[in-house]
Protein backbone atom coordinates (compact mmCIF):
# COMPACT_ATOMS: atom_id res chain seq x y z
CA UNK A 1 0.00 0.00 0.00
CA UNK A 2 1.09 3.50 -0.61
CA UNK A 3 0.96 5.50 2.33
CA UNK A 4 1.82 8.92 0.47
CA UNK A 5 -0.85 11.45 1.72
CA UNK A 6 -2.14 9.48 4.06
CA UNK A 7 -5.07 11.07 5.54
CA UNK A 8 -5.73 11.04 9.91
CA UNK A 9 -8.94 8.46 8.63
CA UNK A 10 -6.96 6.56 6.21
CA UNK A 11 -4.24 6.46 9.23
CA UNK A 12 -6.52 4.93 11.76
CA UNK A 13 -8.20 2.26 9.35
CA UNK A 14 -4.61 0.97 8.25
CA UNK A 15 -3.32 0.99 12.07
CA UNK A 16 -6.47 -0.70 12.96
CA UNK A 17 -5.79 -3.59 9.92
CA UNK A 18 -2.68 -4.30 11.45
CA UNK A 19 -4.29 -4.61 15.10
CA UNK A 20 -3.54 -1.15 16.76
CA UNK A 21 -6.60 0.88 17.46
CA UNK A 22 -5.81 4.51 17.20
CA UNK A 23 -7.55 7.29 19.79
CA UNK A 24 -9.41 9.72 17.40
CA UNK A 25 -6.84 12.53 18.99
CA UNK A 26 -3.82 10.99 17.81
CA UNK A 27 -5.12 10.08 14.36
CA UNK A 28 -3.53 13.56 12.59
CA UNK A 29 -0.61 13.67 14.41
CA UNK A 30 0.42 9.97 13.62
CA UNK A 31 -0.47 10.17 9.89
CA UNK A 32 1.74 13.43 9.15
CA UNK A 33 4.24 11.02 11.29
CA UNK A 34 3.73 8.24 9.20
CA UNK A 35 3.83 10.48 5.87
CA UNK A 36 7.08 11.95 6.81
CA UNK A 37 8.63 8.85 7.44
CA UNK A 38 7.17 7.73 4.02
CA UNK A 39 8.27 10.57 2.15
CA UNK A 40 12.43 9.63 3.11
CA UNK A 41 12.18 6.30 2.59
CA UNK A 42 10.77 6.26 -1.22
CA UNK A 43 13.58 7.93 -1.91
CA UNK A 44 14.41 4.18 -2.14
CA UNK A 45 12.35 3.67 -5.02
CA UNK A 46 14.88 5.95 -7.55
CA UNK A 47 17.36 3.35 -7.12
CA UNK A 48 18.06 0.02 -9.95
CA UNK A 49 18.64 -3.22 -7.97
CA UNK A 50 18.52 -5.54 -10.76
CA UNK A 51 19.60 -8.83 -8.88
CA UNK A 52 20.79 -7.45 -5.09
CA UNK A 53 19.51 -9.32 -2.75
CA UNK A 54 18.55 -7.95 0.83
CA UNK A 55 21.10 -6.87 3.71
CA UNK A 56 19.75 -9.25 5.85
CA UNK A 57 21.02 -13.01 6.78
CA UNK A 58 19.90 -16.38 7.62
CA UNK A 59 21.71 -18.44 9.58
CA UNK A 60 21.37 -22.33 9.31
CA UNK A 61 23.19 -23.02 12.04
CA UNK A 62 21.23 -21.88 15.09
CA UNK A 63 23.54 -20.60 18.09
CA UNK A 64 22.90 -24.31 20.00
CA UNK A 65 24.46 -25.77 17.15
CA UNK A 66 27.20 -23.27 17.53
CA UNK A 67 27.92 -23.68 21.04
CA UNK A 68 28.22 -27.83 20.52
CA UNK A 69 30.97 -26.94 18.37
CA UNK A 70 32.65 -24.28 19.85
CA UNK A 71 31.90 -22.15 17.44
CA UNK A 72 32.15 -18.33 18.49
CA UNK A 73 28.92 -16.30 19.91
CA UNK A 74 29.06 -13.29 17.99
CA UNK A 75 25.63 -12.93 15.91
CA UNK A 76 25.10 -13.00 12.19
CA UNK A 77 27.04 -11.00 10.29
CA UNK A 78 25.68 -8.20 7.75
CA UNK B 1 44.88 13.17 41.34
CA UNK B 2 41.73 10.90 42.93
CA UNK B 3 40.95 7.41 42.18
CA UNK B 4 37.81 8.60 40.38
CA UNK B 5 39.98 10.94 37.80
CA UNK B 6 42.19 7.88 36.74
CA UNK B 7 41.97 7.02 32.71
CA UNK B 8 41.27 2.93 33.01
CA UNK B 9 44.86 2.22 31.99
CA UNK B 10 46.31 3.92 34.74
CA UNK B 11 43.95 2.61 37.55
CA UNK B 12 44.88 -0.75 36.22
CA UNK B 13 48.52 -0.24 36.32
CA UNK B 14 48.62 1.40 40.18
CA UNK B 15 45.85 -1.12 41.01
CA UNK B 16 48.68 -3.98 39.15
CA UNK B 17 51.21 -2.75 41.05
CA UNK B 18 49.80 -2.55 43.85
CA UNK B 19 49.53 0.65 44.37
CA UNK B 20 45.77 1.21 44.98
CA UNK B 21 43.07 -0.99 45.87
CA UNK B 22 40.17 -1.70 43.98
CA UNK B 23 38.01 -0.69 47.20
CA UNK B 24 39.88 3.03 47.39
CA UNK B 25 39.12 2.94 43.97
CA UNK B 26 35.53 1.62 43.80
CA UNK B 27 34.75 4.16 46.97
CA UNK B 28 36.15 6.97 45.29
CA UNK B 29 34.07 6.38 42.43
CA UNK B 30 31.33 6.29 44.39
CA UNK B 31 31.81 9.12 46.02
CA UNK B 32 31.86 11.31 43.44
CA UNK B 33 28.93 9.59 41.90
CA UNK B 34 27.17 10.83 45.44
CA UNK B 35 28.41 14.56 44.81
CA UNK B 36 27.21 15.13 41.13
CA UNK B 37 24.63 12.73 40.34
CA UNK B 38 21.49 15.02 41.67
CA UNK B 39 23.22 17.22 39.14
CA UNK B 40 23.90 15.27 36.31
CA UNK B 41 21.40 12.18 36.51
CA UNK B 42 23.40 9.61 34.46
CA UNK B 43 22.42 6.61 36.42
CA UNK B 44 18.73 5.00 36.64
CA UNK B 45 19.98 2.92 39.35
CA UNK B 46 23.70 3.15 41.46
CA UNK B 47 23.88 -0.43 42.96
CA UNK B 48 26.73 0.61 45.74
CA UNK B 49 26.54 -2.01 47.62
CA UNK B 50 26.91 -4.88 45.38
CA UNK B 51 29.57 -2.92 44.08
CA UNK B 52 31.74 -2.78 47.31
CA UNK B 53 31.34 -6.22 47.61
CA UNK B 54 32.33 -7.11 44.08
CA UNK B 55 35.36 -4.35 44.99
CA UNK B 56 36.23 -6.38 48.18
CA UNK B 57 36.46 -9.54 46.63
CA UNK B 58 38.27 -7.79 43.61
CA UNK B 59 40.75 -7.14 46.21
CA UNK B 60 41.05 -10.46 48.03
CA UNK B 61 41.68 -12.17 44.40
CA UNK B 62 44.67 -9.97 43.55
CA UNK B 63 45.81 -9.86 47.05
CA UNK B 64 46.30 -13.96 46.32
CA UNK B 65 48.14 -13.17 43.26
CA UNK B 66 45.04 -14.04 41.13
CA UNK B 67 44.76 -10.84 39.02
CA UNK B 68 42.64 -11.35 35.98
CA UNK B 69 43.87 -8.60 33.98
CA UNK B 70 43.98 -4.91 33.35
CA UNK B 71 39.82 -4.52 34.15
CA UNK B 72 39.58 -6.54 37.24
CA UNK B 73 38.08 -4.49 40.04
CA UNK B 74 37.31 -1.46 37.68
CA UNK B 75 34.25 0.59 38.09
CA UNK B 76 32.11 0.58 35.40
CA UNK B 77 28.19 1.11 34.40
CA UNK B 78 26.25 -0.39 32.18
CA UNK B 79 23.44 1.41 29.48
CA UNK B 80 19.97 0.16 30.90
CA UNK B 81 19.41 -1.73 27.51
CA UNK B 82 21.91 -4.22 28.82
CA UNK B 83 20.65 -6.80 31.35
CA UNK B 84 22.15 -7.32 34.13
CA UNK B 85 21.33 -10.28 36.52
CA UNK B 86 18.95 -8.96 39.95
CA UNK B 87 18.83 -5.22 38.07
CA UNK B 88 15.92 -3.97 36.73
CA UNK B 89 16.44 -3.11 33.08
CA UNK B 90 14.20 -0.28 32.43
CA UNK B 91 15.12 1.27 29.28
CA UNK B 92 14.82 4.49 31.14
CA UNK B 93 11.16 3.80 30.10
CA UNK B 94 7.86 3.44 32.43
CA UNK B 95 6.91 0.56 30.57
CA UNK B 96 9.54 -1.39 31.75
CA UNK B 97 9.06 0.16 35.45
CA UNK B 98 8.74 -3.85 37.13
CA UNK B 99 11.80 -5.53 34.84
CA UNK B 100 14.20 -7.37 36.50
CA UNK B 101 17.06 -9.30 34.57
CA UNK B 102 16.65 -13.07 35.16
CA UNK B 103 20.35 -13.55 34.10
CA UNK B 104 23.69 -11.74 32.16
CA UNK B 105 23.89 -10.28 29.16
CA UNK B 106 26.75 -11.91 27.07
CA UNK B 107 28.37 -8.46 27.69
CA UNK B 108 27.68 -8.16 31.19
CA UNK B 109 29.13 -12.21 31.73
CA UNK B 110 32.08 -11.06 29.72
CA UNK B 111 33.15 -7.99 32.07
CA UNK B 112 32.38 -9.88 34.86
CA UNK B 113 34.76 -12.84 34.15
CA UNK B 114 37.31 -10.04 33.63
CA UNK B 115 36.91 -8.90 37.00
CA UNK B 116 35.20 -5.45 36.68
CA UNK B 117 32.82 -4.42 39.45
CA UNK B 118 29.18 -2.86 38.82
CA UNK B 119 28.56 0.35 39.56
CA UNK B 120 24.95 0.59 38.38
CA UNK B 121 22.71 0.97 34.99
CA UNK B 122 22.96 4.09 33.29
CA UNK B 123 19.82 6.49 31.60
CA UNK B 124 19.55 6.18 27.85
CA UNK B 125 17.16 7.93 25.89
CA UNK B 126 14.24 5.98 26.28
CA UNK B 127 14.22 2.61 24.65
CA UNK B 128 17.29 4.46 22.77
CA UNK B 129 14.86 5.63 20.34
CA UNK B 130 16.64 9.03 20.76
CA UNK B 131 19.70 11.47 20.32
CA UNK B 132 19.42 13.96 23.48
CA UNK B 133 18.69 11.42 26.45
CA UNK B 134 16.47 14.00 28.41
CA UNK B 135 16.77 12.81 32.04
CA UNK B 136 20.44 13.28 31.94
CA UNK B 137 22.72 17.01 31.78
CA UNK B 138 26.00 17.14 29.61
CA UNK B 139 28.90 17.08 31.80
CA UNK B 140 30.28 20.34 30.62
CA UNK B 141 26.94 22.43 30.58
CA UNK B 142 23.85 21.32 32.52
CA UNK B 143 21.93 23.60 30.50
CA UNK B 144 22.78 21.37 27.45
CA UNK B 145 21.73 18.02 26.23
CA UNK B 146 23.97 14.96 27.18
CA UNK B 147 23.15 13.44 23.27
CA UNK B 148 21.86 9.84 23.34
CA UNK B 149 20.61 7.54 23.10
CA UNK B 150 24.06 6.44 25.39
CA UNK B 151 23.76 9.89 27.20
CA UNK B 152 24.12 8.12 30.99
CA UNK B 153 26.98 6.26 29.99
CA UNK B 154 29.06 9.38 28.25
CA UNK B 155 28.09 11.71 31.18
CA UNK B 156 28.90 9.13 34.08
CA UNK B 157 32.42 8.54 32.26
CA UNK B 158 33.26 12.21 31.36
CA UNK B 159 32.24 13.52 34.87
CA UNK B 160 34.14 10.58 36.55
CA UNK B 161 31.23 8.57 37.92
CA UNK B 162 32.17 5.68 36.25
CA UNK B 163 36.14 4.78 34.92
CA UNK B 164 34.30 3.02 31.64
CA UNK B 165 30.98 2.20 30.72
CA UNK B 166 29.01 0.54 27.85
CA UNK B 167 26.36 2.04 25.32
CA UNK B 168 24.49 0.73 22.26
CA UNK B 169 24.76 2.34 19.10
CA UNK B 170 21.80 2.06 16.35
CA UNK B 171 22.61 5.27 14.41
CA UNK B 172 25.24 6.66 16.29
CA UNK B 173 23.84 6.43 19.68
CA UNK B 174 27.27 5.43 21.18
CA UNK B 175 29.67 8.27 19.50
CA UNK B 176 26.55 11.22 19.39
CA UNK B 177 26.83 11.65 23.37
CA UNK B 178 30.58 10.57 23.51
CA UNK B 179 31.34 13.30 20.89
CA UNK B 180 29.32 15.49 22.88
CA UNK B 181 30.33 15.07 26.37
CA UNK B 182 34.10 14.83 25.15
CA UNK B 183 35.16 11.04 25.84
CA UNK B 184 35.94 8.36 23.69
CA UNK B 185 32.82 5.80 21.71
CA UNK B 186 33.73 3.01 19.86
CA UNK B 187 31.41 1.07 17.94
CA UNK B 188 32.43 -2.48 16.78
CA UNK B 189 31.95 -4.03 13.43
CA UNK B 190 28.26 -5.10 13.45
CA UNK B 191 28.29 -8.83 14.84
CA UNK B 192 31.67 -8.64 16.73
CA UNK B 193 30.05 -7.91 20.17
CA UNK B 194 27.26 -10.38 21.59
CA UNK B 195 24.01 -8.68 22.33
CA UNK B 196 22.41 -11.49 23.45
CA UNK B 197 20.33 -10.06 26.97
CA UNK B 198 20.62 -6.14 25.21
CA UNK B 199 17.22 -4.51 24.40
CA UNK B 200 17.18 -3.80 20.85
CA UNK B 201 16.10 -1.01 19.03
CA UNK B 202 16.50 -2.42 16.02
CA UNK B 203 18.06 -5.74 15.19
CA UNK B 204 20.21 -5.16 12.08
CA UNK B 205 21.38 -1.76 13.11
CA UNK B 206 22.17 -2.48 17.16
CA UNK B 207 26.28 -2.18 18.47
CA UNK B 208 27.54 -2.81 21.95
CA UNK B 209 30.61 -0.91 22.57
CA UNK B 210 32.89 1.35 25.01
CA UNK B 211 32.89 4.73 26.52
CA UNK B 212 35.89 5.73 27.94
CA UNK B 213 38.41 8.81 28.44
CA UNK B 214 41.01 7.24 25.82
CA UNK B 215 41.55 5.28 23.17
CA UNK B 216 43.92 3.23 25.18
CA UNK B 217 40.99 2.08 27.51
CA UNK B 218 38.63 1.69 24.75
CA UNK B 219 41.08 -1.01 23.18
CA UNK B 220 41.09 -2.64 26.94
CA UNK B 221 37.60 -2.73 26.88
CA UNK B 222 37.15 -4.12 23.80
CA UNK B 223 39.73 -6.74 24.58
CA UNK B 224 37.68 -7.92 27.30
CA UNK B 225 34.36 -7.83 24.97
CA UNK B 226 35.43 -9.77 22.36
CA UNK B 227 37.34 -12.57 23.73
CA UNK B 228 40.84 -11.43 23.28
CA UNK B 229 42.05 -10.69 26.86
CA UNK B 230 41.29 -14.63 27.16
CA UNK B 231 43.34 -15.58 24.17
CA UNK B 232 46.31 -14.30 25.03
CA UNK B 233 46.45 -14.53 28.53
CA UNK B 234 49.06 -12.19 30.36
CA UNK B 235 47.82 -9.09 28.38
CA UNK B 236 46.13 -7.40 25.44
CA UNK B 237 48.56 -6.43 22.68
CA UNK B 238 48.97 -2.92 23.22
CA UNK B 239 48.91 -0.11 20.30
CA UNK B 240 52.28 1.03 19.83
CA UNK B 241 53.13 4.33 22.00
CA UNK B 242 55.61 5.68 19.07
CA UNK B 243 52.39 7.22 17.12
CA UNK B 244 54.03 6.55 13.93
CA UNK B 245 51.10 6.61 11.15
CA UNK B 246 53.90 5.93 7.74
CA UNK B 247 51.99 3.80 5.26
CA UNK B 248 48.29 4.70 7.04
CA UNK B 249 46.39 5.56 3.66
CA UNK B 250 43.47 8.27 5.34
CA UNK B 251 40.81 8.96 3.46
CA UNK B 252 39.51 12.43 3.63
CA UNK B 253 35.86 12.63 2.52
CA UNK B 254 35.31 15.15 -0.28
CA UNK B 255 31.17 15.44 0.40
CA UNK B 256 28.60 14.54 2.86
CA UNK B 257 31.00 14.88 6.12
CA UNK B 258 31.72 18.36 6.09
CA UNK B 259 28.64 19.52 4.66
CA UNK B 260 25.79 21.27 7.05
CA UNK B 261 28.81 20.94 9.58
CA UNK B 262 29.72 23.89 11.97
CA UNK B 263 32.58 26.08 11.06
CA UNK B 264 34.21 25.55 14.44
CA UNK B 265 33.92 21.49 14.17
CA UNK B 266 35.03 21.72 11.16
CA UNK B 267 38.36 23.40 11.64
CA UNK B 268 38.83 21.57 14.88
CA UNK B 269 38.77 17.97 12.63
CA UNK B 270 40.69 19.47 9.96
CA UNK B 271 43.49 20.25 12.04
CA UNK B 272 43.19 17.21 13.91
CA UNK B 273 43.80 15.20 10.26
CA UNK B 274 46.79 17.70 9.58
CA UNK B 275 47.96 16.14 12.91
CA UNK B 276 47.57 12.38 11.59
CA UNK B 277 49.40 13.51 8.18
CA UNK B 278 52.06 15.38 10.59
CA UNK B 279 52.42 11.47 12.36
CA UNK B 280 52.81 10.14 8.65
CA UNK B 281 49.76 9.18 7.75
CA UNK B 282 48.93 9.76 3.81
CA UNK B 283 45.48 12.09 2.90
CA UNK B 284 43.67 10.28 0.44
CA UNK B 285 40.50 12.73 -0.59
CA UNK B 286 37.67 10.13 -1.16
CA UNK B 287 34.05 10.36 -2.78
CA UNK B 288 31.46 9.16 -0.02
CA UNK B 289 28.87 7.06 -2.06
CA UNK B 290 25.20 7.01 -2.21
CA UNK B 291 24.90 9.83 0.36
CA UNK B 292 21.64 10.68 -1.09
CA UNK B 293 20.06 7.50 0.54
CA UNK B 294 21.72 7.07 4.04
CA UNK B 295 18.47 8.71 5.90
CA UNK B 296 16.30 6.58 3.37
CA UNK B 297 17.86 2.93 4.58
CA UNK B 298 18.90 3.97 7.75
CA UNK B 299 14.81 5.13 8.48
CA UNK B 300 13.97 2.29 6.54
CA UNK B 301 15.73 -0.62 8.44
CA UNK B 302 15.14 1.06 11.79
CA UNK B 303 11.57 2.79 11.62
CA UNK B 304 9.92 -0.88 10.97
CA UNK B 305 12.31 -3.08 13.21
CA UNK B 306 11.25 -1.07 16.14
CA UNK B 307 7.38 -1.34 15.33
CA UNK B 308 8.18 -5.03 15.69
CA UNK B 309 9.97 -5.10 18.69
CA UNK B 310 7.32 -3.29 20.66
CA UNK B 311 4.17 -4.69 18.95
CA UNK B 312 3.51 -6.25 21.96
CA UNK B 313 3.77 -3.53 24.77
CA UNK B 314 1.96 -0.85 21.77
CA UNK B 315 -0.65 -2.06 22.09
CA UNK B 316 -1.08 -2.89 25.47
CA UNK B 317 0.32 -0.32 27.61
CA UNK B 318 0.78 2.75 24.84
CA UNK B 319 0.75 5.54 27.46
CA UNK B 320 3.16 4.12 29.14
CA UNK B 321 5.93 5.33 26.57
CA UNK B 322 7.06 9.09 26.13
CA UNK B 323 5.07 11.22 23.45
CA UNK B 324 8.28 11.14 20.85
CA UNK B 325 9.33 7.64 21.29
CA UNK B 326 4.97 6.47 21.06
CA UNK B 327 4.22 7.87 17.67
CA UNK B 328 7.26 6.84 16.06
CA UNK B 329 6.25 3.61 17.13
CA UNK B 330 2.63 4.03 15.78
CA UNK B 331 4.17 5.46 12.68
CA UNK B 332 5.90 2.29 12.16
CA UNK B 333 2.97 0.26 11.75
CA UNK B 334 2.49 1.76 7.91
CA UNK B 335 6.09 1.02 6.45
CA UNK B 336 5.29 -1.59 4.34
CA UNK B 337 7.32 -4.82 3.70
CA UNK B 338 8.19 -3.65 0.08
CA UNK B 339 9.87 -0.55 1.72
CA UNK B 340 11.90 -2.64 4.31
CA UNK B 341 13.30 -4.51 1.37
CA UNK B 342 14.17 -1.88 -0.64
CA UNK B 343 15.91 -0.86 2.48
CA UNK B 344 17.78 -3.99 3.11
CA UNK B 345 18.44 -4.17 -0.49
CA UNK B 346 20.27 -0.42 -0.97
CA UNK B 347 22.22 -1.64 2.37
CA UNK B 348 23.81 -4.21 0.39
CA UNK B 349 24.67 -1.47 -2.48
CA UNK B 350 25.70 0.80 0.33
CA UNK B 351 28.05 -2.02 1.74
CA UNK B 352 29.47 -3.11 -1.53
CA UNK B 353 30.50 0.63 -2.14
CA UNK B 354 32.06 1.28 0.59
CA UNK B 355 34.41 -2.34 0.48
CA UNK B 356 35.06 -0.63 -2.50
CA UNK B 357 36.20 2.94 -0.87
CA UNK B 358 38.03 0.90 1.90
CA UNK B 359 40.09 -0.80 -0.09
CA UNK B 360 42.09 2.45 -1.50
CA UNK B 361 42.22 3.68 1.94
CA UNK B 362 43.16 2.21 5.88
CA UNK B 363 40.52 4.48 8.03
CA UNK B 364 38.18 7.45 6.96
CA UNK B 365 38.36 10.75 9.14
CA UNK B 366 35.36 12.47 9.60
CA UNK B 367 33.92 14.39 12.25
CA UNK B 368 31.52 12.86 14.75
CA UNK B 369 28.85 15.21 14.69
CA UNK B 370 27.92 18.57 12.79
CA UNK B 371 27.52 20.69 15.80
CA UNK B 372 28.47 20.54 19.36
CA UNK B 373 25.78 20.07 22.20
CA UNK B 374 22.89 22.29 21.79
CA UNK B 375 20.55 23.63 24.52
CA UNK B 376 17.82 21.45 26.53
CA UNK B 377 14.90 22.05 24.34
CA UNK B 378 16.18 22.95 20.95
CA UNK B 379 14.44 21.23 18.52
CA UNK B 380 16.37 22.41 15.12
CA UNK B 381 19.29 24.03 13.57
CA UNK B 382 19.29 26.32 10.95
CA UNK B 383 22.28 25.83 8.63
CA UNK B 384 24.53 28.45 6.66
CA UNK B 385 22.92 27.03 3.22
CA UNK B 386 19.44 28.09 4.81
CA UNK B 387 17.96 24.72 5.36
CA UNK B 388 16.64 24.00 8.68
CA UNK B 389 17.37 20.60 10.27
CA UNK B 390 15.72 18.54 13.42
CA UNK B 391 18.29 18.45 16.28
CA UNK B 392 18.25 14.33 16.32
CA UNK B 393 18.40 14.18 12.27
CA UNK B 394 21.63 16.49 12.81
CA UNK B 395 23.13 14.14 15.22
CA UNK B 396 22.55 10.70 13.47
CA UNK B 397 23.72 12.06 10.34
CA UNK B 398 27.61 11.20 10.67
CA UNK B 399 27.03 8.28 12.56
CA UNK B 400 24.43 6.05 10.72
CA UNK B 401 26.85 5.24 7.53
CA UNK B 402 29.07 3.16 9.65
CA UNK B 403 25.69 1.40 11.42
CA UNK B 404 24.06 0.80 7.68
CA UNK B 405 27.57 -0.58 6.74
CA UNK B 406 28.50 -2.41 10.02
CA UNK B 407 32.01 -0.81 9.45
CA UNK B 408 33.67 0.16 13.09
CA UNK B 409 34.14 3.98 13.88
CA UNK B 410 35.43 5.16 16.89
CA UNK B 411 35.14 9.10 18.29
CA UNK B 412 37.81 10.91 20.28
CA UNK B 413 37.95 14.45 21.30
CA UNK B 414 39.86 17.03 19.32
CA UNK B 415 38.74 20.16 20.77
CA UNK B 416 36.84 22.96 22.32
CA UNK B 417 33.99 25.12 20.56
CA UNK B 418 33.57 29.33 21.87
CA UNK B 419 31.71 28.12 24.57
CA UNK B 420 34.30 24.85 25.67
CA UNK B 421 31.80 22.33 24.10
CA UNK B 422 33.39 19.05 23.06
CA UNK B 423 34.34 18.24 19.98
CA UNK B 424 34.79 15.23 18.01
CA UNK B 425 36.45 13.67 15.38
CA UNK B 426 35.30 9.95 13.87
CA UNK B 427 37.88 7.22 12.38
CA UNK B 428 35.88 4.69 10.13
CA UNK B 429 38.01 1.83 9.35
CA UNK B 430 37.12 -1.62 7.33
CA UNK B 431 34.83 -4.26 8.97
CA UNK B 432 37.13 -6.32 11.44
CA UNK B 433 39.80 -4.22 11.40
CA UNK B 434 39.27 -2.28 14.51
CA UNK B 435 43.08 -2.23 15.35
CA UNK B 436 44.40 -0.16 12.62
CA UNK B 437 40.76 2.43 13.83
CA UNK B 438 42.51 2.39 17.42
CA UNK B 439 46.16 2.50 16.49
CA UNK B 440 44.89 5.88 14.10
CA UNK B 441 43.21 7.08 17.24
CA UNK B 442 45.80 6.23 19.55
CA UNK B 443 48.44 7.83 17.73
CA UNK B 444 46.48 10.77 17.42
CA UNK B 445 45.63 11.19 21.39
CA UNK B 446 48.99 10.56 22.35
CA UNK B 447 50.65 13.47 20.40
CA UNK B 448 47.77 15.85 21.34
CA UNK B 449 48.73 15.20 24.77
CA UNK B 450 52.23 16.22 23.99
CA UNK B 451 50.62 19.58 22.83
CA UNK B 452 47.72 20.50 25.44
CA UNK B 453 46.11 18.93 28.58
CA UNK B 454 45.91 15.69 26.56
CA UNK B 455 43.41 13.08 26.66
CA UNK B 456 41.23 11.54 29.73
CA UNK B 457 40.45 15.00 31.52
CA UNK B 458 37.34 14.83 33.00
CA UNK B 459 34.54 17.02 32.96
CA UNK B 460 34.62 20.39 34.90
CA UNK B 461 32.44 19.35 37.28
CA UNK B 462 32.40 20.78 40.75
CA UNK B 463 31.79 18.18 43.61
Amino acid sequence: MDTAGLTPQEAARTALRAGLPLESDRHEAVAATANHIHSVIATLRELDFRDTPPATSFMAVTAVTAVTTGQGDTDAAV
Amino acid sequence: MQPYELSLADAARAVAAGELSPVELTDSVLERIESVEARLQAYVTVAAESARKAAARAEQEIARGRLRGPLHGIPMGLKDLIDAAGLPTTASSRVRADHVADGDSAVAARLSAAGAVLLGKTHTHEFAYGLTTPQTRNAHDHSRVAGGSSGGSAVAVAAGEATFALGTDTGGSIRVPAALNGVVGLKPTYGLISRQGVTSLSWSLDHVGPLTRTVRDAELVLAALDGRDRREPGGVSAVPESGDLTGLRVGVPRNYYFERVSPEVEESVRRAIGQLQELGAELVEVEIPMTRYIQAVQWGLMVPEATSYHEGTLRSTPDLYAADVRILLEAGEFVSAGDYLRAQRARTLMRDAWAQMLGRVDVIVAPSVPMTAVESGQDSVRWADGTVEAVSDSYVRLSAPANITGVPALTLPVGRDHAGMPIGMQLMGRPLDEATVLRAGRAYEVAAARSDAGAGQLAPVAA
